[in-house]
This record gives C-alpha cells, structure tokens and sequence, in this order.
C-alpha cells in the first residue's frame, strides 16, 4: 500500500553539491505546463476514467446480485456458472480502479470493506454452523474479512474450487443474498462520491484542484497524489501480492486462490495505471497526464507507456494459474515482476521530477 | 538517483547554521505532501533493508483472521482491531469513535495504586486494555461509549471557538468490575520518524528535563521510566501518549497482543488469558519472529515529510510567535540522534520534531487522572509535531491530542492548560491575523 517517493532534495539548497550528480532530465523544462491542458486532463481523468468505471463496477455487481439470486432461486451449476463469471467481471472493473486509489475509495474504507483479504474462514464457517440471523444489516456489520470479494469466493469456488451447486447449503444461499446485496450497496456508494450530481462529490475536488479545493490545494499535489497511487499499485502487485505466495512456494496465500483469478486481477491492476495515465475507460477517453508528459518530453512518455504495456504484456508469458505457476514459471514470475518494478522506479522517479519540475501551480 | 544525491549531499562538510528547517527528518526526510505523506521508506536504504520494510508493511497492512488459518493468523479472541493499519490508517493519526471498524481509540484501565514496577496495576478479568471486539462465538469484554459535551469560548479579541470534553462510559460488560477503576482514552498517533526519536540519546532527553523547576520558568517536563518488555528492565520511556513505552520493538509487541491478541515470542501469552474469551489453542506465539521484527523494522524506517513553504513570511512570523509564547520550550525544535553505526540511516541526524520527549503537567482539561509509572495523573508527553501540517491531508479531517477530542490545531492549542496555560494565553490574546500566523507555521511542519 506503501509508494516510496524518493527523496526529492531541495535542489536550490544542494544546487552546488549535486550539480555533478543530479540525474540528467534532458527534455524536461521549467516552464509552467498548459494551464488549460491541465484543467482538460482535470477534467477527463474525472470524467473519462474514474466516473465511467466506478459506474461500471456498480453495473457489475448488480448483474452478480441478480446472478445470486438467480442460483439463489434455481441453485443449478449453470447458474453457478454464470454467478461465478458475473464474480470475475465484477472483479475485472474493480481491479482495474485500483490502479488510481486515492479519495472517497480510501476515506470511506470502500476498498476494505468489498476487498479484504485474507478471509476470516474460522469465523464465516462457524457463524454459517450457527443459527445467527444473515440478513443485510448482520452482514454490513461483520468484520471485513467476513464480507465483500473473497467472502463470496470462498462461498461459490471454494478452495480448489471444487464447489457445486449441490454443495452451496441454505445458510450459505441466506448469506451469498446478503453479501452481494452489501457489496452492491458498497458499489453505489463508491459511484455516488464521485457522481458529479451528487453533493460533495470528490469529482469537484479534482477540477478545481489549485483552484479552491479543499483536497488538492495545487494541481501538482493532484498530479503527484495521481502518480503516487499508480507507483503504489505497482508496489502491491509485484512486491506484495505476487511476491508473498511465490517466495513462501505456498498458494494459500494467494489473493484470489479460490477462483484461480489472480494473473487476472493482477493483469487489470496494472491496465488500471494504463488508464489512469491515458485518462481512458473502455475504449474511450480525453485529455491525460500522458499528453502532458508528450508536450515536454516526448521521450519519457514513450518509455512510460512501453513499460505499461510490457509489464501487462509480460503476464501472458503465465500460463498457468497462479497457485501453479509459483512451483512452474518461477522464470515468467520473475520476468513480470522485473517488468513491474521498472516501471514502478520509472513512475517514482522520472514522472515525479517531471510533475515538480513542469506542473508548478 | 537518491542514491547519488545523498552520496553528495553526505560528502561535504556542512555548517551546522545552513542546515535546511525542511528537513524535518534529516536524510530521512522524503518531499511528499500528498495523502501518501507518512508511509514512505527512510530515503537512504536500499536492497535488502528496503525488502525487510515492505515485508513489514505488508504484515502492517494485512487484517490478521482468526486461528488456525494460512495466513495472519490468530486475531483475538478479543482484540480493538484486525491490523495494525485500520487504526493507523495511512500511517497517520487515528479516528476517535469506538466500536467501528475505523476506530482508532482504545481504553486503558486500571485499579488505583501501582505494580511491583510502579506500572499500572491491572483490574482482574480486564487487564490494562479493553478489548471492545471479539472473534466468533466470544464476547467482547465491553462496549465503549463516547459522549462530547460542546462549549464556546472567546479569544481576547472576541472571536469565538468551541471545544469539546469527551466522558466514556462503558456498557455490556463482560463480568462485572468489584470497585473503582481509572480508565484513559488512547488515539492511535502517526507512526513518523519513530526510529528517529529511538536515536535520540537518553542523556539529551534527560537534559531537558526540570522536574522541580530550577530554572523557575514554571516549566517542568520529566522522563518517564518504564518497564520495558524487550529488555527485561527499567528503560527511559520514549513512546506512548504518556511516554510509558521505552522502544519501538515493546511498543510493536505490546500492540499486537493487546490490540489484536496476537501473541509474539517476547508476549507469547494472550490477552485473554484467564478470562473466558482465552482460546486454550497451543499456536502461541502466533506471529513470527521475522514478521515481528520486519514489522517493527517498518516503523522504525518511516521517514519524515519535509516542510512546506519555509520561507513564507507569514510562516516565519508564525515561527517566531511560536517562540515568543515559549511553545517551542517543550515542543524542541531540534533534537541529534546518537551516533549509530551499525545504523548509519539513524546515526548522527539533526531532526526538527519539535518535542522533548519528556511528560508535562498539561493541567486538570486534559487530565486522565490515571498515573502511568512516573507520569501523573495530569501528565502527557510533549506530542512531535512534524507532519502537523499534513494530517487533514493524510487522514482528512485529521484529530489531535491523545484522545482525539480536538478537530483543528487551534482547538488544540486551546485544551493546553498546567504548565503550558502560559503559552496558551499568549495565543489567546493573539489577534486574528498573529494567530493564524501561528497556525500558517505549524501547518508548515
């Protein structure tokens, strides 16, 4: 969760010492970044991306909470079927939001609240054993390890997944009404924090980001907030979710072990930081912090968007799923974590100097 | 590029007058004013400390579940919280409510009088610590309820401000409580430059200490000397709201166990134990002994957000308002820790956390009336103010003092009263424009 920006030293102090040192950022001026094209990328990282996916995510888990209720009500393998797959698309929108995880999602504990992980299997199989009530408010009150992703994956897959229709039992059917239920709920929240027609909504502290908002009191704080959470989930990715499985050889540690969903999840992770730096959801999108980057250093931006792909690239070289490919590609693990971390050092690095050195109000 | 910078920086002699006021952490200072401000590495390390520390971050991150399982393993049975983040979230300062899963207060209890090392004496059947939450199946051992009572204030010139006095009560019980007890409200603190702080010699901390005024200023300030798990002994105390904790590893075990109910090599036994909740598994210690010491090793290593806009002139009249109303008496500017070599990112390093690290009387507002060794009942260490300025940012809206009760600085300031009731007037009778030009330069920090 942690970025580690470098230590930027103020250069006008150190100026005479590390003038034979400093890291030579040819192509980069310091002249102020196109006000206006800032205000455009404001605007279309708000409206292009994070809106329309938030929306998605929210589309998303009401298709699996119909898809619940659809085994709920004829509980047969295809529709476990389906409710499995509505799972991974819902999944697939979420991933990719967790390329740019800043505001409301992080305030508001929405990301906990659907993704904690590990889940609590001690406790969500002695409360299933119980008579317990399992409706929406006992549900919204669990503990995060017992609701949200994981918890209906360990319910509908189960480990191996290995589960049937026949095996899902009626208390498990009472619960998986409530946990899809909960996390739609949680959805919508999300989406209304930043819906621009709502009240306070988050998308107004990013327009006018150095222009009276309460979060952003400068578009560079925006713009380094923006390419701080992209380095953060390059960190997650290569050095905590694909890292811990792999280094302890144990595939219960993996995030999303019961669907052999992870390379998927983390493949959308990182197209997440390919949308948050293109300002593009779907196929669609506006002006982004890569126009910017072009107008000045049009090299940079090149190498940014060639490490993006590569990294998202790399992660066909796994073939497997990732409860096997950590004992059967240990060499492709470690291919696309590389991939990662330089794109990781790329962000905090070179992008980091390029916003404090152009994007100056 | 680090790297080389401070390969730079390091190689030249530095008079001590040029040293930068931005550089709140020395080397380990890291210019990031975002909501990602606190949890960034010491900037110097690399390699395979930069691995021990994510390690530990990840164990800092990740909710521990109930035993056995796979993977963080061993929450509670009774426990405040499932990981260490969702109380200190983002690294920063904490939320006051209780019982929801952001809540980042905890009570302390105790029975009047004093153990055999002069610490708390424990209430039977509760411990030191209440545990408001429970794994399946057990029952936590109470619930924690928070009132504020509201009350408006004038300053000299008439504007007005309000403050508000929290009382806790407890309710569902667990077993009863036989007689009077003591009770203090804990706020989870930012988890910057801890290591830093370690580094400080005990001999300047002592230093600063005026336990019987000598000096007449009406300020005191003393060291707290505690028991101290990890060394089996009587140690200076460093951390804690009443500096009750001698070093980060105890304040790092004592967490887990009484926070999560996570039991470790040097707390292998559970919170719980001999109450109805204990677990009776023979798992213990739950966590390991490198996970314990990455997590600590994590703490240790969070480095320190610089200043902003230091040469302001408002900040810099702020500055000097801050030295008039002798705030900057307890709260020290500088500090040097200790030569360190086998800890070079530590050793020698000239830090602004503006603290003495010693406990005050802060007078009968702020009181808990809960002795803890040798910090009074009225008594709080002087809290570090580095990253002042970015706690609405990093945990928006952000609280301050030890139980949370204040929700801007000025309401901060304002609950000052025993020893620092005279910088507190000094502030008072500010007008407008030179208050917030204090507030301009604390935020700077």
């Amino acid at each position: 969760m942690k970025k580690f920006i470098t230590a930027l030293l103020p250069v006008c102090l150190f100026a005479l010492i590390i003038a034979g040192c400093k890291k030579d950022n040819a192509g980069n001026t310091n002249t102020t970044t196109d006000a206006t094209l800032e205000s455009e990328v404001l605007t279309d990282f708000s409206n292009d991306l994070v809106n329309p996916n938030y929306q998605d995510i929210q589309a998303k888990a009401n298709i699996m909470l119909a898809a619940s209720n659809t085994f709920i009500a004829s509980p047969t393998d295809a529709n476990l079927l389906a409710f499995r797959t509505a799972w991974v698309n819902t999944r697939t929108a979420w991933e990719s939001c967790e390329g740019f995880l800043f505001g409301p999602i992080e305030d508001f504990n929405y990301d906990p609240d659907m993704d904690d992980w590990p889940v609590n299997s001690v406790d969500i199989d002695q409360l299933l054993a119980s008579g317990s009530s399992l409706s929406l408010s006992d549900v919204d009150a669990l503990p995060t390890t017992q609701k949200g992703f994981h918890t209906i994956e360990y319910i509908i897959f189960g480990p191996g997944s290995t589960r049937k229709a026949a095996d899902i039992t009626a208390r498990e059917k009472v619960f998986l009404a409530s946990l899809t239920q909960s996390l739609y709920n949680t959805t919508t929240q999300l989406r209304n924090s930043w819906d621009p027609s709502q009240p306070n909504n988050f998308t107004l502290q990013v327009t006018t980001a150095g222009k009276g908002s309460a979060t952003f009191a400068t578009r560079q704080k925006f713009f380094l907030t923006l390419v701080g959470s992209m380095a953060d989930i390059c960190n997650e990715v290569a050095n905590e979710k694909m890292q811990t499985p792999f280094a302890t050889q144990d595939s219960t540690l993996d995030e999303s072990s019961f669907s052999h969903n992870s390379v998927t999840d983390f493949t959308n992770n990182i197209t997440g930081v390919l949308h948050a730096y293109l300002s593009t959801y779907n196929g669609a999108g506006g002006h982004s912090l890569s126009e910017m980057v072009k107008a000045k250093n049009a090299s940079l931006d090149i190498t940014i968007q060639s490490q993006i792909n590569a990294a998202i690239a790399s992660f066909k070289g796994i073939t497997e799923t990732y409860e096997k490919a950590i004992y059967n590609q240990q060499n492709q693990i470690k291919t696309t974590q590389a991939a990662i971390r330089t794109l990781k050092t790329t962000l905090e690095d070179d992008l980091t100097t390029f916003i404090t050195t152009n994007i100056k109000d | 590029m680090v790297l080389i910078l401070v390969e730079c920086q390091k190689a030249s002699v530095f008079p001590a007058s040029n040293y930068n006021d931005q550089l709140s952490g020395g080397d380990e200072t890291v210019f990031d004013a975002t909501q990602s401000a606190f949890g960034n590495i010491f900037p110097t390390l690399s390699g395979y400390d930069e691995h021990v520390h994510v390690l530990g971050d990840l164990v800092f991150n990740q909710s521990f579940v109930t035993a056995p399982a796979p993977i963080q393993s061993g929450l509670g049975p009774i426990y405040n919280n499932t990981s260490c983040a969702n109380c200190h979230h983002s690294d920063g300062i904490g939320i006051p409510t209780a019982g929801d899963r952001q809540s980042s207060l905890l009570l302390r209890i105790s029975l009047p009088g004093a153990d055999a090392n002069g610490g708390p004496l424990p209430v039977p059947g509760y411990g030191l610590q209440l545990q408001d939450k429970a794994v399946y199946g057990k029952a936590p051992e109470c619930s924690v309820n928070i009132a504020y009572n509201y009350q408006t204030y004038s300053f000299a010139d008439g504007e007005s401000y309000e403050l508000r006095t929290p009382t806790y009560t407890l309710s569902n019980l667990y077993t009863p409580i036989s007689g009077a007890y003591l009770l203090s409200p804990r706020l989870a603190p930012p988890m910057i430059g801890l290591g830093l702080l370690e580094g400080v010699p005990e001999s300047e901390i002592i230093a600063y200490a005026d336990p019987n005024d000598a000096n007449g200023d009406g300020i005191k300030g003393k060291a707290n000397y505690v028991w101290d798990i990890a060394t089996q002994s009587k140690q200076l105390g460093r951390f804690g709201w009443k500096a009750n904790t001698a070093s980060i590893l105890t304040q790092v075990v004592t967490a887990f166990n009484q926070d999560m109910g996570i039991t470790t090599s040097l707390e292998p036994v559970e919170s719980s134990y001999g109450q109805a909740q204990y677990d009776g598994l023979k798992d213990d210690p739950e966590l390991a002994d490198s996970l314990l010491h990455a997590v600590k090793y994590y703490a240790q290593t969070l480095s320190v957000p610089a200043r902003r806009n230091v040469t302001d002139a408002t900040v810099k009249r702020g500055e000097q308002l801050f030295m008039l109303a002798k705030c900057g008496t307890c709260h020290r500017q500088t500090l040097t820790t200790a030569v360190n070599v086998a800890f070079p990112a530590i050793s020698n390093q000239i830090i602004h956390p503006y603290t003495d690290m010693l406990v005050h009387d802060m007078g009968p507002g702020l009181a808990d009336n809960r002795p803890d060794y040798l910090a009074g009942p009225r008594d709080w260490r002087t809290a570090p103010l580095w990253g002042l300025g970015l706690y609405a940012t990093v945990n928006n809206p952000g609280y301050f003092l030890h139980d949370g009760r204040a929700r801007t600085i000025t309401e901060a300031i304002m609950w000052h009263g025993g020893e620092a009731a005279a910088s507190q007037a000094y502030f008072s009778n500010l007008s407008t424009t030179d208050r917030n030009a204090v507030l301009a330069f604390l935020n700077s920090l």
